[in-house]
């Protein structure tokens, strides 16, 4: 299992070499901020720019290089550089907001905000969902089955956007209500807070139910649909009626024998979940007001901030990364058919 | 392999002797539901089993042989309409809830399902399976002491290097090994009664016979008694003294081996043996066919079902719906209105052996000739 594990970590490294350039490529080749901003520059003071303007925004931004000589630099920051980019040195290169906005502070600072509702968002659907799932395969064609089913549907089919609008509106009519703020449905924490991580976090809670909420039920539906055809399959398999006419207890053997093997097709993509819950975040941060990641990236993508933009796709690519390890891993668990001796 | 009746066996439990009866089936009647109407899988379905007998239930496919033991075992869906009486030892079966049933099931009865490759569970160990159904039953027994009679049982149905393979997964074993553990599983707790369930059925031939030898041994080395479902009459022939006939839900014919393949007085039976190619006839012997499909259960009509496909049908079997008659005084019972004019007939007296396309048969008879004529030349 160990080996397992070692194995797949390993074969993560030229993926993730795939990712950078994939990335590098899909952002560096539709956004040229030399020009915009040449552009911009035109259109406020009505004259020409002078050459040597031109010459100073692309050496600052590294865009006198090549691309292929570009994206050396911004992997490994090595050769004649500001000593402002470089991946492998932890350093995500400049922003054209200027040399105050550094994107690694940004985006780390905003990184933890994200995963907070992201994480959250993705354990409660897995969880919610594999529950829904089981309740609806064992009470196949019940009142029960029909709910939970119709639930599924009606949060697959709203857009998370519209899904967010009515919480929050619900949060905080709610509030109105019970005469107090238990929902907060603004910000990402109370401004200004000051502390250590755990204060922080106990101080981030009430903001963060609502939007959790939101991001979980837009993901919850199709996994919990997921769940319960294979806890269908798996309950009118010939193993689970053996194991009944061994002489086990019915209780046991749906946890024993027919939930723990309909969780393999499940593990193998509910992980994935969190690249979903990443793009959902979003639209969620945008509704809840939080300054995330997923907020960060779009004003990234509207200033054509290319390093910036880059950083948001690589950051994204390594958690569906992580996320496709965490379910290899966890279908070497759960399935001994595909662990390597 | 004297320690594994020990182990388990006299843990407060009775062992009858041989011939007792323990289980005995009443008029069992299983109906299931479905949106076109009722469908009567099973319709009156008696027999007893005594201590060490085998019973075979012969049938083709719908004609209710399974959907009669799961019943027995309760494994069928809750949606089933279940009538009758299943009686183990006395205690009446059908009806009981989950705890009661399964304070029964592998210990009193269990059962061997028909395909190897899916009976097991394939994400635990094949001891892990083996101990599970020891330890359901007695909690007392600890795990080690499972886990060597775990070993003894696979050692017993004749799986190599037991002490290796009670850590395989399933997935490692090949499908004659893994019904063997099933058959391991089954005889696990030494039960009164071994339902197998067409268990040769998924096997090639020669795993076929050791699977059957191993079951064989199984029953012997417990004592049980063996209900044997198949649809493969050399089977039946070999490993068991009764055989039950079953056609359209019901039985049609009960009695003992010799008297059903020797002597049988319905013609359903006897069209099942024609159709058997037989070593001890020669190779141009036609086989005798019966032709048609057996009818729907659903809204059967009054009467024989299988009238249809009977050549000596007359207009009572459109009306009446024989009961099983006794034939003589040995227990030997079946369902026709004129067995008594089966008596001594062989299957091509009854059947007649004609393939369904004449053009067939007249290409077949050709290559015949042919074939005699050419050795007729070989000869001289």
């Amino acid at each position: 299992m160990v080996v397992f594990i070692i194995r797949r970590t390993l074969m993560m490294i030229p993926v993730l070499l795939g990712a950078t350039i994939l990335c590098f490529a899909l952002v560096d080749l539709s956004n040229d901020p030399v020009q915009d901003r040449v552009f911009e520059i035109e259109q406020s003071t009505g004259e020409p720019v002078p050459q040597s303007t031109i010459d100073a925004l692309e050496a600052s931004w590294y865009y006198d290089r090549s691309v292929p000589e570009r994206y050396w630099i911004w992997l490994t920051g090595l050769g004649d550089t500001n000593d402002d980019i470089g991946l492998l040195q932890g350093k995500w290169g400049p922003s054209i907001e200027g040399s105050a906005m550094d994107i690694g502070t940004e985006i780390s600072s905003r990184f933890w905000i994200t995963l907070r509702l992201v994480l959250f968002a993705t354990i409660a659907s897995i969880g919610i969902a594999i529950l829904a799932g089981v309740v609806s395969a064992v009470k196949q064609y019940s009142r029960t089955d029909y709910t939970l089913t119709f639930l599924g549907f009606l949060f697959l089919a709203m857009p998370i956007f519209w899904l967010g609008s009515l919480f929050k509106e619900g949060a905080v009519q709610l509030n109105k209500i019970l005469g107090s703020t238990v929902f907060q449905t603004y910000g990402s924490g109370t401004t200004g807070f000051q502390g250590n991580g755990w204060a922080v976090f106990v101080d981030s809670l009430p903001y963060l139910i609502v939007p959790t909420l939101v991001l979980m039920l837009g993901g919850y539906a199709a996994i919990s649909r997921y769940q319960r055809a294979s806890m269908l399959e798996v309950m009118n398999s010939d193993y689970v009626r053996l194991a009944r006419a061994k002489g086990v207890r019915n209780g046991t053997v749906m946890r024993r024998h027919a939930l723990r093997t309909a969780l393999i097709p499940v593990a193998t993509f509910a992980p994935l979940a969190l690249s979903g819950a990443m793009g959902g975040a979003m639209v969620t941060e945008s509704i809840f007001g939080w300054r995330g990641l997923g907020v960060y990236s779009l004003d990234a993508i509207n200033a054509g901030d290319t390093f910036a933009v880059m950083a948001y796709v690589l950051i994204s690519g390594v958690v569906v990364l992580i996320g496709v390890l965490i379910s290899d891993i966890l279908y070497g668990v759960l399935d001994p058919r595909i662990r390597y001796e | 392999m004297a320690n594994i009746s020990v182990s388990t066996s006299d843990k407060g439990r009775a062992t009858g002797t041989k011939g007792d009866t323990v289980l005995a089936v009443k008029d069992l009647a299983v109906g299931f539901p479905t949106d076109d109407g009722l469908v009567n899988a099973v319709r009156g379905v008696s027999y007893e089993l005594r201590r060490g007998q085998s019973l075979g239930i012969v049938g083709e496919s719908g004609s209710g042989k399974s959907v009669t033991s799961m019943a027995i075992m309760g494994l069928l869906p809750k949606t089933a309409q279940i009538t009758g009486s299943a009686k183990l030892e006395g205690e009446e079966l059908l009806g009981l809830g989950d705890a009661e049933l399964s304070r029964i099931r592998g210990k009193k009865i269990s059962m061997i399902f028909q395909d190897p490759l899916t009976s097991l569970n394939p994400v635990y160990t094949v001891g892990y399976q083996l101990a599970e159904a020891i330890r359901t039953h007695y909690s007392d027994i600890s795990k080690s002491e499972a886990r060597a009679r775990c070993i003894d049982l696979l050692d017993s149905v004749g799986i190599p290097n037991p002490q290796q393979r009670v850590d395989a997964y399933p997935h490692e074993l090949s499908g004659g090994m893994r019904q063997r553990v099933v058959i391991a599983i089954a005889m696990a707790n030494n039960p009164d009664v071994i339902i197998a369930d067409e268990p040769t059925t998924a096997l090639d031939v020669t795993v076929q016979a050791q699977v059957l030898e191993a079951l064989e041994k199984a029953r012997e080395e417990v004592n049980a008694a063996l209900i044997l479902i198949t649809h493969d009459l050399g089977v039946i022939a070999g490993h068991t003294d009764e055989v039950l006939v079953m056609y359209a839900g019901r039985p049609v014919e009960h009695g003992s081996v010799d008297e059903i393949f020797y002597q049988p007085r319905m013609p359903y039976t006897l069209g099942l043996i024609g159709s058997l190619p037989r070593m001890d006839e020669s190779r141009d012997q036609r086989l005798t066919p019966i032709h048609g499909t057996p009818p729907s259960m659903l809204n059967l009509a009054p009467g024989c079902p299988f009238r249809a496909r009977c050549p000596m049908h007359q207009d009572i079997c459109a009306e009446v719906e024989p009961d099983l008659l006794p034939i003589n005084g040995s227990g030997h019972v079946a369902a026709c209105h004129f067995s008594d004019q089966l008596e001594g007939k062989a299957p091509d007296d009854v059947f007649a052996p004609v393939a369904t396309d004449l053009s067939v048969e007249a290409e077949v008879e050709a290559m015949d000739a042919e074939g005699a004529a050419a050795a007729d030349e070989e000869d001289k």
